[in-house]
């Protein structure tokens, strides 16, 4: 609206730059006498509805269509001339007595531009302009210049005074406004007057009345009559609007007013000839049944009766009327009956307390017969029509409250008919925004203050700021894998190959401890056991008459290869005969004997003493790793220390010598590692047995 | 290779050999196969128990998920390894897969009734998975094992308050402090009782008791503060919630409470600050959130009001206070059938607004 209203002030500034006042003189238009006579035809037939329409205006009646036609005639003339004040003025009023008012502003700010002083009513009407901007108090200081400056401002004083009370209730409502939407029901809408949503209790129906275009002719300004529209509502949203059909609509104006509760009946005024009365029609069926005129107590020919509605009960019908003495324009009345047969409606009865020194206007009971809403000029108006509010109280309507801001603007605002819970609502108002003319409106109502809430957060429980420490697992277990071997083999003679029945001891090296002794088969020298894997273990193989055998060995680890076989083949104890001590073992480098040489060493010691005419020579031979000197002094070394652990143990020299070789004597390639290590190695050679 | 050398270096070296048998009797073979069966066990034996062993590093580095994987290697490689039920059943516990412990401790169980320890840790599944009456049986059976068992006792107390019974819950609390008394949890527990059961200033005198034997712990002070906020000591639950923060500066619980104390004042600017002090300590908070709709209600901001009523609810779907004013936002932004779920919502969830707001705005 500002905006608006700014750019109107703009493109005023600019006219009032560049033009002036141009008086409808024949002396102005001395190239166009023609064209001059017409404009000033049509100014004096403008004037003659202006003047009328006036009279009502101000005599609170009803003006009709005559600022209609009377602005037709000063588009006529403007178009001649549009630079004259006076007629912008005219035009001014004519637009702000419409359905339309801002459309007024742009002629009210040339007239202004052009002669501040063309009419006294100027002021008045730029008050009223003001009012509609929401700018109350400059409203207001128009008003005061137009009572001040204009000599008959007195006979004006009731409309003055409303004006200015009007601001005064706008600035009060609009400070506090209601918790409510107020919301342009856009699909049921046209960009001419929608009026009179009447709606179903349950809001699921809505009767309404509408001056789009339809199937008649429309009048000599193009408008064309009301006729009465249905829509239901679906998942939320108005259906497209359809004209009754029948006899309800006809080619006068035809408005519906309100239904009854229940949904089988309407009132519906009609304006034929400049006169309008109430109707009924009854659904039946699917149709609405030709409306038929109240009786004379309600649909009087002496005045316009209009919108009417039924009471709770059903028996009284309140309406708004007026006539030609009435100074007050249309007044609120009811009618009652006495049976519903007869339909005995009886004389009016005005309702002082709902009438105003203005219209009063469309009327609403609620189906509880406790609250009427009201729309009315006067009482405590922001502007225009307002819908005000008032309660059946002790058997007595009271005073009209307004409704309040924004149900209520300083448009007009009237008709109001809620759902039967009150949350919802549908009005008429020609606010900005709409679509064009009167529009429908809904109401939405937030109900009472809805608080929002903030709650509290807390842990009761201690376990769960600290859980109790209930995870303590089962502990780790000792991981053993015992695989067993199983150990097979025979023992036969090593020149012929015949079994030879011998006694073989297993020994654990790692412990030095026999862990098994296994006598073979004396008829096939076979044996079968089983020894734990993953060890080195020591065979010592003994039997008569045979040289005493041993040989030491890896069991892998696992349990995939759980076989080993052996053949062991003994040798008869003859002279030269050379026997490799395998189970000797020295420190690196060195001619120390280790702690794991003992047990082969102490088999030598049972051998010597077993055959005790048995001489032997130990020998000690190395790889060809390094010097021969070199290797020759470590084999002598470490045949010496073998003797030297004989001789401790009770073997006579005599039977005893020692012999390094170095590397001379190789039994097998130097040059692969297994070789080499083959060929490091102590042995002893019969060198006697007599 | 190994297996090669082994076999070559025997044969070179001593003139006697080492081979795999090619051809075994009957007899040979049957006793063979039977040394593989039992060198397979063994082997079978040692990997499950070297499971069962990583399980345990695992779980003591928190790799909880692993350990489950490989106790269940374990309970494989052994279907009697009942250290590694055991186990695997803690284990599920701690990551909360409730059903699958239950599982476990059953099948434990089943194989040897008199494992005591697998009732407690059997209870605390059911427990989980809110089968409050399995957890009690299995509580009292871990009692009749070990009757003075604090921990045992504890829980089952807990047990007892979530199912509201809180008198028995309060026999429980009570005694554990006799066992522990000097412990402030069973205090602070047993005043909860006396506040659910609506004796607040009992619930206080506990809370109190509590702080005696632990004056370091925020969420006692808290429960003392929203204690009088109930009572409308106002004054006092201000000074409860202040030394919650000091106590514990980032305990974002105690903010979102003064805030809401401050609300409930008309102080919205301190509540806000209070709120979103919560919110920054913890961007889970739900109530922070909820609560700071409520602020922006107040200020007519409904988007944002309806955005942090939003966060509320998707990090907590069952704060009704979040859904009504997310309802009052939608209200305001003109989804009216939106507000009208978000009060049916919270009218479910026991918000009494809701039920106020739904049937009065929500119908024709």
């Amino acid at each position: 609206m500002k905006n608006i209203l700014l750019i109107v002030c703009t493109f005023s500034f600019g006219l009032v730059t560049f033009s002036q006042n141009v008086e409808f003189k024949s002396s102005n238009f001395k190239s166009d006498k023609e064209g001059f006579k017409k404009a000033e035809a049509a100014i004096e037939l403008g004037d003659t509805y202006f003047n009328k329409a006036n009279t009502l205006l101000f005599g609170v009646k009803d003006y009709k269509g005559n600022f209609i036609y009377a602005k037709k005639q000063y588009e006529l003339a403007q178009s001649f001339n549009p630079s004259n004040a006076l007629l912008n003025f005219k035009i001014g009023v004519c637009l702000f007595n419409s359905s339309n008012p801002l459309s007024s502003s742009e002629y009210f700010f040339k007239a202004k531009e052009l002669d501040t002083n063309c009419d006294p009513f100027l002021n008045y009407y730029l008050g009223r302009l003001a009012q509609l901007d929401s700018k109350f108090d400059e409203a207001i200081a128009f008003y005061v210049k137009f009572s001040t400056e204009y000599k008959k401002a007195n006979e004006f004083t009731k409309f003055i005074d409303q004006r200015k009370k009007e601001c005064e209730n706008a600035k009060k409502l609009i400070t506090n406004p209601l918790r409510v939407w107020v919301d342009n029901v856009t699909e049921l809408n046209s960009d001419r007057d929608d009026i009179t949503p009447t709606i179903s209790v349950d809001g699921g129906e809505m009767l309404f009345s509408s001056k789009r275009k339809n199937d008649n002719t429309p009048d000599s300004i193009g408008e064309y009559d009301f006729e009465i529209y249905t829509t239901t509502l679906e998942k939320g949203n108005w259906l497209e609007p359809k004209k009754l059909i029948g006899d309800i609509n006809t080619k006068v104006d035809d408005v519906v007013n309100t239904m009854s509760y229940d949904g089988t009946t309407l009132l519906m005024h009609r304006s034929i000839n400049n006169q309008s009365d109430i109707f009924e029609s009854k659904l039946v069926g699917a149709n609405w049944t030709t409306p038929e005129k109240m009786n004379s107590n309600i649909s009087n020919p002496k005045y316009n009766d209009r919108f009417a509605c039924y009471n709770h009960t059903g028996y009284k019908i309140y309406f708004i009327r007026d006539n030609e003495e009435a100074e007050n324009g249309f007044q609120a009345v009811y009618s009652g009956m006495e049976s519903k047969l007869r339909r005995d409606y009886a004389t009016t009865t005005f309702l002082d307390v709902l009438n105003s020194k203005f219209n009063e206007g469309p009327m609403y009971i609620t189906i509880k017969g406790d609250v009427l809403y009201l729309a009315s000029q006067g009482h405590g108006s922001m502007g225009g029509y307002d819908i005000f509010v008032s309660k059946f109280v002790q058997g007595q309507w009271t005073a009209p409250v307004n409704m309040g801001y924004p149900v209520n603007s300083v448009y007009d605002d009237f008709f109001y008919s809620p759902t039967v819970n009150g949350k919802f609502a549908y009005i008429t108002s020609n606010r900005p925004g709409g679509k064009g003319g009167y529009d429908i409106y809904k109401v939405t109502y937030w109900g009472p203050d809805k608080t929002p809430i903030v709650s509290t957060e807390e842990l009761l429980i201690s376990s769960i700021i600290q859980p109790v420490n209930d995870n303590a697992i089962e502990s780790k277990v000792d991981v053993t894998r015992k695989f067993l071997t199983v150990f097979k083999g025979n023992t036969i003679d090593l020149l012929n190959s015949q079994p030879v029945a011998a006694t073989i001891d297993i020994t654990d090296n790692a412990s030095g401890k026999i862990t098994e002794t296994v006598n073979t088969n004396s008829a096939t020298g076979k044996f079968l056991i089983t020894l734990p894997s993953g060890k080195n273990y020591g065979i010592a193989v003994k039997a008569n008459n045979y040289l005493f055998h041993s040989e030491n060995f890896d069991l892998p680890d696992g349990g995939d290869d759980n076989i080993v076989s052996k053949t062991i083949q003994l040798k008869n104890v003859a002279v030269g005969n050379t026997i490799t001590l395998t189970n000797i073992f020295f420190d690196l480098g060195k001619a120390t004997l280790r702690i794991e040489s003992n047990a082969e060493l102490d088999r030598l010691v049972k051998l010597m003493n077993d055959a005790p005419k048995l001489k032997i020579e130990i020998s000690g031979h190395t790889d060809n790793t390094g010097s021969a000197s070199t290797n020759e002094s470590l084999s002598q070394q470490r045949a010496n220390a073998v003797v030297a652990y004989l001789l401790s143990k009770g073997i006579d020299t005599s039977r005893l010598s020692a012999k390094g070789y170095g590397s001379k004597k190789p039994i097998s390639t130097n040059d692969t590692e297994s070789g080499r290590q083959q060929n490091r190695r102590t042995e002893f050679k019969i060198t006697s047995n007599s | 290779m190994k297996k090669i050398s082994f076999i070559f270096l025997f044969t070179l070296c001593i003139g006697n050999y080492f081979s795999q048998v090619e051809i075994l009797s009957a007899k040979e073979k049957a006793f063979k196969d039977s040394i593989a069966q039992i060198n397979e066990a063994a082997n079978a034996s040692a990997e499950g128990k070297e499971a069962y062993n990583r399980g345990i590093n695992l779980f003591s580095e928190k790799k909880t998920i692993e350990a489950v994987k490989e106790f269940e290697k374990a309970i494989q490689s052994d279907p009697k390894f009942l250290a590694a039920y055991y186990n695997k059943g803690v284990a599920e516990n701690e990551l909360e897969m409730f059903s699958a412990a239950a599982s476990t401790f059953n099948k434990l169980i089943s194989i040897d009734s008199s494992y005591s320890k697998a009732y407690f840790q059997r209870a605390k599944a059911f427990f989980g998975l809110k089968e409050y009456d399995g957890a009690e049986k299995n509580y009292e059976k871990a009692l009749k094992f070990d009757p003075n068992n604090v921990k045992i006792i504890y829980n089952y107390g807990v047990l007892r308050f979530m199912q509201q019974d809180y008198k028995d819950a309060i026999t429980k609390f009570t005694r554990c402090i006799q066992i522990e008394p000097n412990t402030a949890f069973y205090y602070n527990d047993r005043g909860s009782c006396y506040r659910m059961m609506g004796d607040l200033p009992k619930a206080i005198l506990e809370y109190e008791e509590a702080t005696k034997r632990n004056s370091n712990l925020a969420f006692v002070y808290n429960n003392i503060g929203t204690s009088k906020k109930k009572m409308k000591d106002f004054p006092g639950a201000m000074i409860a919630f202040n030394k919650a923060i000091a106590v514990d500066p980032k305990f974002y619980m105690a903010y979102v409470n003064r805030g809401a104390t401050y609300f409930t004042q008309g102080k919205q600017n301190e509540a806000e600050k209070d709120f979103l002090q919560a919110k920054q300590i913890n961007e889970n908070c739900a109530q922070a959130y909820a609560n700071l709709a409520s602020i922006l209600i107040l200020k007519k901001e409904y988007q944002l009001a309806f955005d942090n009523a939003q966060t509320a609810i998707d990090i907590d779907k069952f704060n009704g206070a979040a859904y009504l004013n997310r309802g009052i936002a939608r209200e305001m932004l003109r989804d009216m059938k939106g507000a009208c779920e978000d009060w049916y919502k919270a009218k479910e969830l026991g918000v009494e607004l809701g039920k106020s707001y739904h049937s009065t705005n929500c119908n024709n």
